[in-house]
């Protein structure tokens, strides 16, 4: 393989979205050297919940205990789905090792079960997720508690905008008698009208500010089995963090995700650079990739870099496209229809603007737009317009795939964590079979 | 010469060059830079003289000192380690003068005493004086070649008082080496030598007169016999028994000879003008006139830079007591030499350029430092030279690599800061402190009143190209991920004295077009640049060059509608 020095690399991943990230943390494990491009701040709008399938079919809007169980009824019904072209023990495998990996870089995640959990929102509404960080798992125990719902206390903080205790137990409430709500001023936050979830998480790794909390909402408890909180546990030091307050109070406390951008997010994105890190992935979280050629030199591709004076330019044996879709910039939208951002390949997408969406905007089973997306071969390649793979070695993973709809899925992560898994398990082989030393 | 006028022109100088370096020296102890210099009187800082010159000369900093006055002002350590052709010239000039100043200049005191039988016109002192004398015109030479080699726009204010001192010193350097080789040349001057010397007999006279035509040079006109051996032999004879005890031949003069050798056609022409009196006039005045302008030329660093580096050797910087920082602030002044070695290393001569502006640099701003703690810089009329000496002095990084390349030891950092202090005086503070005099409503309130006499434009996208872009920032969709990583505003838990804005709420006024209301904001100026905002935001927005931006953008126009007057 390619050492893993200067401006070269086996793999280069362009995106450092969640299947950016899951690319980069496979292809480190694979032992192949690699160089992500993009910044990581699409991140921060995930909830830390990690999502596998949660919903099929989406027009039905079925929720599954088993994701398994969903992912074989996928396979069955819509094979062009790209979760459903990925081993379903490979998928297990892919979340064993990338929960793993976080767990390293600090983030620890509730063992993976197999099946589906219900966690609270800040909206006061379930939602349906595989991998739950451990600060947040206390909330899914007590949601599916055999013996029914114990009483709760959720706590909130005066001048936190984004998350009202109140507003969830308004919610829940005839569906869990127990649930009350609290509001206290956060210590040393008193005066300041508006506060910032990021703010107090990092104020809460502070001891001295955690035990006047604790002793703020001590008092409160009353008959409460477990104490729900907005997710400000804590930043690098969340577990710590979540503990000191479990052992404080002396029950289950559980972390309720705000709205993104959150603490969660920020957590997801602390760990996963550490991951990289740590793995010797080489990032260029500051620059984007201008153009994207094949070489003379036959095997390998050039990417041009912007974003740091003067330029950069790499070569690679391999590219990974997961530059997302609308939001991450992977795929771009005008009158025209839409196109993939980076060299334009051909977009599977409905043939004219009138169909990229159903006439209710809330349609349960979706818009076509949603759907559009870059159509692979077998073994991950995007096709150009003749249904060739448009490069030898370029490979395209997560959201930018057509025939998907994660967001209504429920399994964004599960799209990207699988999707990068088996498109490295095909990078690894073709290099591999190139015989390059 | 005559003595009498001579002596009365040497006094007279004398009298004038102490009187001038009196008046000088005294500014040390009265020019006031820096507030903290106001609260000490003249005589505190001399005191602070003496008792700092004291403790240094009975401790070990006496080695200091010893060491600085060999190695700092006698071999010009610092230059050399800065610029090595630099350090030549200044070496070339400055021995060649003192050796011509000390065996030449002053032979009745120093020479003669020393070296008993001395006489100019023998070896080696024909030979050493020619020599001292190219060496500092090659040292001139080689100064101005730096001078030229380093033209830049902002060259260090050199003045006509700079100049005046190398044309005085090159002349007298001519006149010097004129004078020699007109002596050399002049039939005349050969003459009154053998008439003195009592050989006036033909039979004596014509072998001199042979020899001498042969071998020291003497461009006669009438030479009566062909320059045969015998009559050189004959003439050696009469040289050895007259002249040979204080005439050495003067080929070794290897710059009068050839010149001596060029003027033999004119020889007699110099004697008829009598050319031997006025350049020795020449020659001598000259001295004479550099000796009384010393302390008012160039010269005058031989003076203070000097005392400059000793005082430097004398103590750490930070050592000294505000009467001493007072009085080698004042000192500087005068210790400066307008080399510019600071400006070459200076940290922001790129900004000086961009900006237009030379007071940002080192030796230009110690000039206009010296203005304003004269006052002229402060005289109503002189507004635009405040402001951008105001500007020069804030947009210092105090790196501290103009004191480090400073030859003559200077304390510029505390120059800068003592400067700074006495803008803000003048209510010239910093743009991060002037800018809090109004919030950021009312600055937008004044700009809106400024307004309407132009139309922002062209010139306002060229200085703000992101602030002024819709697509550098219409990209924000409010998810507050930069105001949850800002650590100001994690910081600022006082409501009274935190920031006004967010940065994702800097980021909405842009998107409504309310970018005026964004430029005096305590966010955008307290603003650390961490880049925490820039480099989380999900939309890849510059959030924290924006800030920058937006910051010089209100230097800008701000400043354009402060309306700043100076104190009357």
């Amino acid at each position: 393989m390619t050492s893993g020095r200067g401006n070269s690399c086996d793999v280069a991943v362009i995106g450092a979205g969640m299947a950016g990230m899951a690319a980069a943390l496979f292809a480190a494990e694979r032992g192949l050297s690699c160089i992500q491009v993009g910044s990581g701040g699409g991140i921060l709008f995930a909830s830390g919940l990690l999502d596998l399938l949660g919903v099929h079919p989406v027009a039905e809007g079925r929720l599954w205990r088993s994701p398994y169980a969903a992912l074989a009824a996928l396979a069955r019904e819509q094979p062009g789905h790209p979760l459903a072209r990925v081993d379903p023990g490979a998928i297990r495998t892919a979340f064993e090792s990338f929960v793993a990996a976080l767990g390293e870089a600090g983030l620890a995640y509730a063992p993976l079960r197999g099946r589906n959990r219900s966690v609270l929102t800040a909206l006061g509404t379930l939602k349906t997720t595989f991998g739950v960080p451990l600060s947040m798992v206390a909330g899914a125990n007590l949601l599916e508690a055999p013996g029914g719902r114990q009483p709760c206390l959720l706590v909130d903080f005066r001048g936190l905008r984004e998350f009202s205790a109140r507003q969830i137990a308004a919610t829940l409430g005839d569906r869990w008698p127990g649930l009350r709500c609290q509001r206290i001023d956060f210590p040393g936050f008193e005066a300041v009208p508006e506060l910032y979830a990021a703010h107090l998480a990092r104020a809460l790794e502070s001891g001295e500010t955690r035990e006047r909390t604790i002793a703020l909402i001590q008092p409160l408890l009353g008959d409460a089995h477990a104490v729900g909180l907005p997710a400000v546990l804590g930043l690098g030091h969340s577990r710590a963090v979540h503990a000191a307050f479990e052992a404080g109070l002396g029950l289950p406390v559980f972390e309720i995700p705000t709205m993104p951008t959150s603490v969660p997010g920020l957590r997801l994105l602390g760990a996963l650079e550490r991951v990289m890190a740590a793995r010797g992935v080489r990032r260029r979280h500051l620059s984007s990739v201008r153009a994207l050629a094949r070489n003379g030199n036959p095997g390998t591709m050039t990417l041009e870099l912007d974003g740091v004076p003067g330029g950069e330019r790499l070569s690679a044996r391999a590219v990974v496209l997961a530059t997302g879709r609308f939001s991450g910039r992977g795929l771009t939208a005008d009158r025209g229809g839409v196109r993939e951002s980076l060299l334009g390949l051909p977009v599977q997408q409905p043939a004219s603007r009138e169909a990229w969406h159903q006439r209710d905007f809330l349609d349960p089973s979706g818009h076509a737009i949603n759907r559009a997306g870059l159509r692979i071969d077998a073994a991950w390649r995007p096709l150009d317009a003749s249904g060739q793979p448009a490069m030898p070695r370029l490979y395209a993973v997560g959201s930018i795939l057509a025939g998907q709809d994660w967001m209504r899925a429920k399994c964004g992560s599960g799209l990207a964590i699988a999707t990068a898994w088996a498109a490295m398990e095909q990078v690894a082989d073709h290099l591999g079979g190139a015989g390059a030393g | 010469m005559s003595r009498t006028l001579f002596h009365m022109a040497l006094y007279a100088a004398l009298a004038l060059g102490a009187l001038g370096l009196l008046w000088r020296m005294a500014a040390w102890f009265r020019v006031r830079i820096g507030p903290d210099a106001r609260a000490v009187t003249p005589a505190e800082r001399v005191g602070a003289l003496f008792r700092g010159a004291a403790s240094a000369l009975f401790s070990r900093r006496l080695l200091h000192v010893v060491a600085a006055l060999f190695l700092d002002v006698l071999l010009q350590r610092r230059l050399y380690a800065n610029d090595k052709l630099r350090w030549l010239g200044h070496l070339l000039m400055f021995f060649g003068f003192m050796l011509l100043l000390l065996l030449h200049a002053l032979a009745p005191v120093v020479t003669v005493p020393l070296f008993p039988g001395y006489e100019s016109t023998l070896a080696p002192w024909l030979f050493l004086r020619n020599l001292c004398g190219a060496m500092v015109l090659i040292g001139i030479a080689l100064f101005l070649y730096g001078v030229w080699r380093r033209r830049t726009r902002f060259a260090p204010v050199r003045g006509p008082m700079a100049a005046a001192f190398i044309a005085l010193l090159g002349f007298v350097l001519m006149t010097g080496f004129l004078l020699e080789a007109d002596k050399i040349a002049s039939p005349q001057a050969f003459h009154r030598m053998a008439q003195e010397n009592g050989v006036t007999d033909p039979a004596e006279l014509e072998p001199l007169r042979a020899l001498w035509a042969a071998e020291y040079g003497v461009a006669f006109s009438d030479l009566r016999q062909p320059l045969t051996p015998e009559l050189l032999e004959k003439g050696r004879a009469v040289h050895a028994e007259g002249c040979e005890s204080c005439h050495a031949r003067p080929q070794s003069a290897f710059v009068s000879y050839p010149i001596a050798r060029a003027l033999a056609s004119v020889a007699g022409a110099l004697d008829a003008a009598r050319a031997d009196v006025w350049l020795l006039y020449l020659h001598v005045f000259a001295c004479f006139v550099g000796l009384a302008t010393l302390p008012f030329t160039r010269f005058y660093h031989a003076v203070a830079a000097p005392v400059s580096l000793l005082v430097d050797a004398a103590a750490p910087k930070r050592e000294f007591s505000a009467a001493a920082r007072a009085s080698r602030r004042a000192l500087a002044l005068d210790a400066c030499v307008r080399c510019g070695l600071c400006d070459t290393d200076c940290s922001v001569a790129p900004l000086a350029r961009h900006l237009g502006n030379p007071t940002l640099l080192p030796s230009h701003k110690l000039i206009a430092t010296g203005a304003l703690a004269g006052g002229s810089l402060l005289a109503s009329g002189h507004e635009d030279d405040a402001l951008r000496a105001a500007e020069g002095a804030f947009l210092c990084t105090d790196c501290g690599r103009c004191t480090s390349a400073c030859p003559v030891g200077l304390d510029l950092e505390d120059l800068w800061e003592a400067g700074r202090g006495d803008l803000a005086a003048a209510n010239l503070p910093a743009p991060a402190q002037w800018v809090r005099a109004r919030t950021a409503s009312a600055w937008a309130e004044l700009l809106r009143q400024g307004q309407s006499a132009h139309v922002l434009s062209d010139p306002d996208a060229a200085l703000a190209p992101l602030s002024a872009d819709r697509n550098s920032f219409s990209r924000c969709v409010q998810c507050q991920t930069c105001t949850n990583v800002c650590p100001v505003v994690a910081h600022s838990t006082d409501p009274g004295c935190g920031v006004d804005l967010t940065p994702q709420k800097v980021m909405n006024l842009l998107r409504l077009g309310m970018r005026d209301f964004t430029l005096g904001s305590r966010m955008v100026w307290d603003c650390a640049t961490c880049y925490q905002c820039q480099e989380n935001c999900p939309e890849g927005i510059r959030v924290a060059d924006i800030m920058v931006e937006l910051r010089a953008l209100a230097v800008h126009r701000l400043g354009a509608v402060r309306n700043w007057k100076a104190p009357s």
